[in-house]
């Protein structure tokens, strides 16, 4: 935009010479020096490295042996990265579209203008800013056998389980805890969305006589898509990611039934120190995740 | 992500003037109160029984009685800021949190503003890097982070804890968006009144970063408050823990559960304060992770 006309290479050299060297470009590398040294030791070396040790076997003594694609065929042929990659695919299943779902409703209810929305909105914050430790140490009791969830099922007659204990319920249970961690957050990107959505519309959409579903379905939805895209892409990470609940709800269990993806690799890693499994196992993370991105940007994309 | 971007123009209290709810929507609105109320106590519960159960000392945790403490005693919170522990937990989550607040800011704020004001040779391509850095699962890069931190004799120390987590390339990414806006002559006019580098970022820019530095402020100390596992694998000594670490070894020990819910409540009180206090700069943080 600078250039009027198209600069001899002369010049540009002489103008790129004078940015290396100039005073201002000096200062550049100072300020982003800090920046940059901490990204390479703690980001960019790991990254590569990670990619590395999944090719390989690291030995506690710090060598290690280049071992080619080995992990991977022992990850593959092993019965427990399977039943992780189908925990990981179940707890997803689940999580996602019951946080999304509370997500948007919650932030329906409280699009509003009504006395005590803050209030209502703040508490809906709450988990938000709760750590996932602290989160697990509580629903670990709400879900025990004579704990309140079973107490209130009881209650209405129907007969409750050992949520933890089941390798039926475990993971449904620990994608409750995750729902309710995540909906505040959720709520208020989608109500950022619905918020920028000209009344003008729904006034439109009223005249024509649409009830407040049709305005729901007709008006909202087509035009919250960018919101509840990213919510969906932000969740769908979220839940390949999950570690924190598990580890403090279940370590895995009850026999691997909540033994996903991220605590495989854990396990693997911090329990066995088997550094060149794990990390095959996070490239498998990896891949999955970038592949999810890609099929969300994919449909979302076609039907906008 | 147009229609993210425009939302702080029209605040929820903006959309309609609030006047007298005529009568025949007084009842809907009543019925929205109602459901409001419900979800709001359904997720206020866990809240509630944390403190319901610190206020139970003994092994009686009978429902319904548990959640009606009809003796309160403080005596779990006694045992639990008496024990050696929780005050060490306290004290290194929140070393670790602060320390990392003013490290990430001032990093983050230096080269943002050089990122977004200054002309440098590999400018695109340093910055492209990382945000692509970003894509990567966390869990891919903990086992060869550990490595380099053990490399360079930082596990069980607390600079080994916090300086890994300073490389934050979404806080980078923020501060240039934020400094972009910044216009060009307030940081002419000052070079023209003969000021030097050093001096332009720190008299001119960063106090027109506060607004910025308080969003990103709130996110990174409650990151930081709530993480589990870094501190986890970094730190192995119990008088390294952070708090979360600590609770869940508490909790892994078989300690009441009257202490461990004592020990949340004082684990998340400071969260709550920080979110009070900077709820709106927290807001306007989601807002903007909405837009990216």
């Amino acid at each position: 935009m600078a250039t009027i006309s198209a600069p001899s290479p002369e010049l540009r050299k002489e103008r790129r010479r004078r940015v290396l060297t100039s005073k201002t470009a000096l200062a550049a590398y100072v300020f982003i020096g800090p920046y940059v040294v901490f990204f390479t030791i703690f980001r960019i070396i790991p990254a590569l490295y990670g990619m590395m040790l999944s090719l390989g076997d690291y030995k506690l003594n710090g060598t290690f042996e280049l071992l080619g694609l080995d992990n991977f065929e022992r990850l593959f042929a092993d019965p427990i990265f399977w039943n992780a990659l189908r925990a990981t695919g179940v707890y997803a299943f689940v999580a996602i579209p019951l946080t999304v779902a509370i997500s948007l409703a919650m932030a329906q209810l409280c699009n509003r203008v009504l006395r005590g929305m803050s209030f209502y909105r703040s508490i809906f914050f709450l988990p938000v800013v709760t750590s996932p430790v602290l989160s697990g140490l509580v629903f670990v009791w709400i879900f025990s056998p004579d704990g309140p969830l079973n107490w209130v099922l009881d209650g209405v007659g129907i007969g409750g389980v050992n949520w933890l204990q089941s390798s039926f319920w475990v993971l449904p249970s620990l994608a409750l805890v995750s729902a309710w961690m995540n909906f505040g957050y959720n709520m208020l990107i989608l109500l950022a969305g619905m918020l920028a959505i000209p009344i003008d519309y729904y006034e439109a959409a009223s005249l024509d006589g649409a009830n407040s579903w049709q305005r729901f379905r007709n008006v909202t939805m087509p035009l919250l898509k960018p919101a509840l895209f990213f919510v969906l892409v932000l969740e769908t990470v979220k839940s390949f990611q999950v570690f924190d609940t598990i580890y403090v709800m279940t370590s895995g269990g009850p026999v691997r039934a909540s033994y996903t993806l991220t605590y495989m690799i854990y396990d693997q890693g911090f329990g066995y120190f088997d550094f060149g499994y794990a990390s095959a196992a996070g490239v498998v993370l990896l891949v999955i995740t970038l592949i999810f991105s890609l099929i969300q940007r994919r449909l979302v994309g076609r039907s906008a | 992500m147009t229609a993210t971007s425009t939302a702080p123009s029209r605040p929820a209290g903006a959309s309609a003037p609030i006047s007298p709810v005529p009568a025949k929507r007084r009842k809907r609105t009543w019925r929205l109160h109602l459901l409001l109320i419900v979800a709001a106590l359904l997720t206020a519960f866990p809240f509630y029984a944390m403190v319901a159960l610190s206020l139970q000392p003994g092994e009686a945790v009978e429902l319904p009685g548990s959640l009606l403490p009809t003796a309160p005693s403080f005596g779990a919170y006694a045992e639990a800021m008496g024990s050696r522990s929780i005050p060490t937990w306290a004290l290194n989550s929140t070393i670790y949190s602060v320390v990392s607040v003013f490290l990430v800011l001032l990093f983050a704020s230096m080269a943002g503003y050089a990122f977004a004001k200054k002309r440098f040779f590999g400018r695109e391509l340093i910055f492209w890097v990382f945000v692509a850095m970003l894509m990567l699962p966390y869990h891919l890069t903990i086992i060869p982070q550990y490595l380099v931190v053990s490399e360079l004799d930082g596990l069980n120390t607390m600079w080994g804890m916090i300086l890994p987590t300073i490389a934050n390339a979404q806080a980078m990414f923020l501060m240039r968006q934020f400094i972009q806006d910044i216009p060009d002559e307030l940081i002419d006019a000052a070079r023209i009144d003969g000021a030097g580098e050093f001096r332009i970022y720190w008299t001119i820019i960063l106090p027109q970063t506060k607004p910025i530095m308080a969003t990103l402020g709130t996110f990174v100390f409650l990151w930081h408050w709530n993480d589990f596992l870094w501190p986890l694998v970094s730190q192995q000594s119990p008088t390294n823990y952070v708090l979360t670490v600590g609770l869940s070894s508490m909790q892994e020990q078989e300690a009441p559960l009257a202490t461990i819910m004592a020990g949340s409540v004082i684990t998340f009180i400071p969260a709550l304060l920080v979110f009070i206090v900077l709820q709106r700069y927290f807001v306007r943080g989601v807002m903007m992770s909405g837009i990216k």
